[in-house]
């Protein structure tokens, strides 16, 4: 991190210019990030709806929270929408690395195809897929009609709405999952698959000792990257369900939304955002505690 | 030459192969949709366009509901916090990563930290700000917060910290200050690494919902994804309208990764660097 340690003695001409440079993203990353955080804290003691003056209520915020049936079930429903969507994402990237990396024609074609989902618009992508999933007339079922299938209510039944918004989330997730794999499996060096060669090692063996532990940051990475992003995704919810249908796919960046800006509960919603805060903290400091355990030749 | 066609390479296309039809078909639906009449889409094939082709819900799009309008101020929106971004984060890496000053290490530190705080805890309390600036359905209340980022400074320290040091002593040698350094130097040799940056930050902030959703109430301010959001809250749905809607938007972008695919390449290597 120093980048020489041996002079650490300061010239204050240059200290000066150094704290002049960082004065701009200093100041507006403590006004719009750090200050914020901790008065969500503060927010969420009160009951506030934005126009008054907030009332304090102690922890009364989040003890109506682990009481609140719909607070628990949205946690536990975004749990199930990371822990579905994430593995899967990370899986079919990693395969789809893989096969890109064999030395094959048509790689930019494939890249692009892969990456368009990535930079499209979450509203643009939402108002598509709700036209893919719709029950009389969307692409889906009209496939499924040629089979035989009767129409299913991809959005419209509360049993399979939440899989159709983690499907949509998958198809957003894999090109850049698969930009990063492919980046790290072409950094492994060459040498250690011609030594892996020439101690006669197969295919299969190459790949769990060679490939995969020396991708397996990356994975790290994508994981906890997936895991923050998935826990405030709001887009896709507000414009493909609205958290329905029964308030099936209710996740808790829409919660949130929902609570502090269309009910004005700003006090409640900021409790709910300072948990989820402490979720991905948790998160956070686990990648940073164990990763050297967990994952192979990371440097700090 | 038989042996390139081996089972490894067709398995591997075949897999490639069907991932990129999921991938793009999404797409095609949606552009064979916006090219026809209400009436036809129910009852035609999915994929199937009638000549000559019926740009009726273009028409719409940009004439009734003011996408053009949308598209304005979300350009300017864009270039205005890409511009910016591309100012403060350069300069804050610059610092980071040639300049010695005491504490410099723990700041940086605690920038990285803000790049694990989610916009949605960040949100309620921002917008209480924002209310008590004034700055509640202004485009400046979009900008303001906008015009720094962790990642961009972490992205070029990274980049900085490679520059070669031959350059900086002879400059120091001729007097230059850091400023005079930073600007007459560094940054005409930083062209990728900017453009990458820049990219990255028109695409994020063309594609930002939530925030302009929160803030923006009046529609000759709306930008281009509240604008789409809104043709949803309509009555009846109009296929062919939402779906012209969608290329509209999404258009722009993918015109922008065609004329710098590298750079978005780049900048997706680039922010696994940070794991």
């Amino acid at each position: 991190m120093v980048s020489n340690k041996l002079k650490k003695k300061y010239y204050w001409k240059d200290a000066i210019w150094g704290y002049l440079f960082i004065l701009p993203s200093m100041l507006l990353v403590l006004t719009f990030v750090f200050i914020p955080v901790i008065s969500s804290f503060g927010i969420s003691l009160t009951q506030w709806n934005i126009f008054g003056s907030p009332e304090f209520l102690g922890f009364a915020n989040y003890q109506k929270i682990f009481s609140n049936q719909l607070a628990l079930f949205t946690y536990k429903n975004t749990f199930i929408f990371s822990f579905i969507s994430i593995p899967i994402t990370i899986f079919l990237s990693l395969l789809l690395s893989i096969a890109l990396n064999q030395k094959i024609k048509g790689i930019s074609f494939y890249r692009t195809s892969y990456y368009l989902p990535v930079i499209s618009a979450s509203v643009a992508v939402s108002l598509v897929f709700l036209w893919i999933f719709d029950t009389n007339y969307g692409l889906l079922n009209r496939t499924l009609s040629i089979f035989g299938i009767d129409p299913i209510g991809w959005l419209t039944n509360p049993k399979v709405a939440l899989y159709s918004v983690i499907l949509v989330s998958i198809w957003r997730g894999l090109g850049f999952n698969m930009i990063i794999f492919l980046a790290a499996i072409q950094d492994i060096p060459r040498y250690l698959y011609d030594a892996a060669n020439i101690d006669g090692a197969d295919k299969k063996q190459t790949f769990f000792n060679i490939t995969l532990p020396l991708v397996s940051p990356a994975i790290f990475f994508t994981f906890i990257t997936g895991i923050i992003g998935s826990f405030q995704s709001f887009d896709l919810i507000y414009s493909m369900t609205q958290g329905g249908p029964a308030r099936a796919t209710y996740l808790i960046g829409f919660l949130i939304w929902k609570e502090a800006f269309d009910y004005l509960h700003m006090g409640y919603g900021a409790a709910l955002s300072f948990i989820l805060f402490l979720i991905i903290l948790v998160f956070t400091l686990i990648q940073w505690f164990f990763r050297k355990k967990w994952v192979y030749g990371e440097e700090v | 030459m038989l042996k390139q066609f081996s089972f490894r390479k067709i398995s591997a296309h075949l897999v490639l192969l069907f991932g990129a039809v999921f991938m793009v078909t999404p797409f095609i639906w949606s552009i064979t949709t916006s090219l026809k009449p209400l009436e036809n889409v129910f009852n035609t094939p999915p994929f199937q366009i009638t000549f000559p082709l019926n740009f009726d819900a273009y028409i719409t799009i940009l004439g009734k509901i003011n996408f053009g309008l949308f598209t304005m101020n979300t350009f300017k929106i864009a270039v205005l916090i890409t511009v910016g971004q591309l100012i403060t984060c350069s300069m804050a890496g610059y610092a980071f990563a040639r300049i010695k000053f005491p504490g410099r290490d723990f700041l940086f530190i605690l920038f990285l930290i803000t790049m694990m705080v989610p916009a949605t805890v960040t949100m309620i309390p921002n917008f209480i700000l924002m209310s008590k600036f004034g700055w509640v359905n202004t485009h400046t209340g979009l900008i303001i917060p906008a015009l720094a980022s962790a990642f961009g400074t972490f992205l070029m320290r990274q980049f900085f910290l490679s520059f070669p040091s031959d350059l900086e002593d002879a400059a120091k040698l001729d007097g230059c200050n850091p400023f005079a350094f930073y600007w007459r130097i560094l940054l005409p040799n930083s062209k990728p690494i900017m453009a990458t940056l820049g990219v990255m930050t028109f695409q994020w902030v063309w594609n930002d919902f939530q925030w302009p959703l929160i803030m923006i109430n009046s529609e000759s301010k709306r930008t281009l994804q509240v604008g789409l959001s809104y043709l949803l809250n309509e009555n009846y749905i109009d296929w062919p309208v939402l779906m012209a809607g969608s290329v509209v938007t999404i258009l722009p972008v993918i015109i922008l990764f065609f004329f710098a695919q590298k750079n978005f390449v780049e900048s997706i290597k680039l922010s696994g660097l940070k794991g």
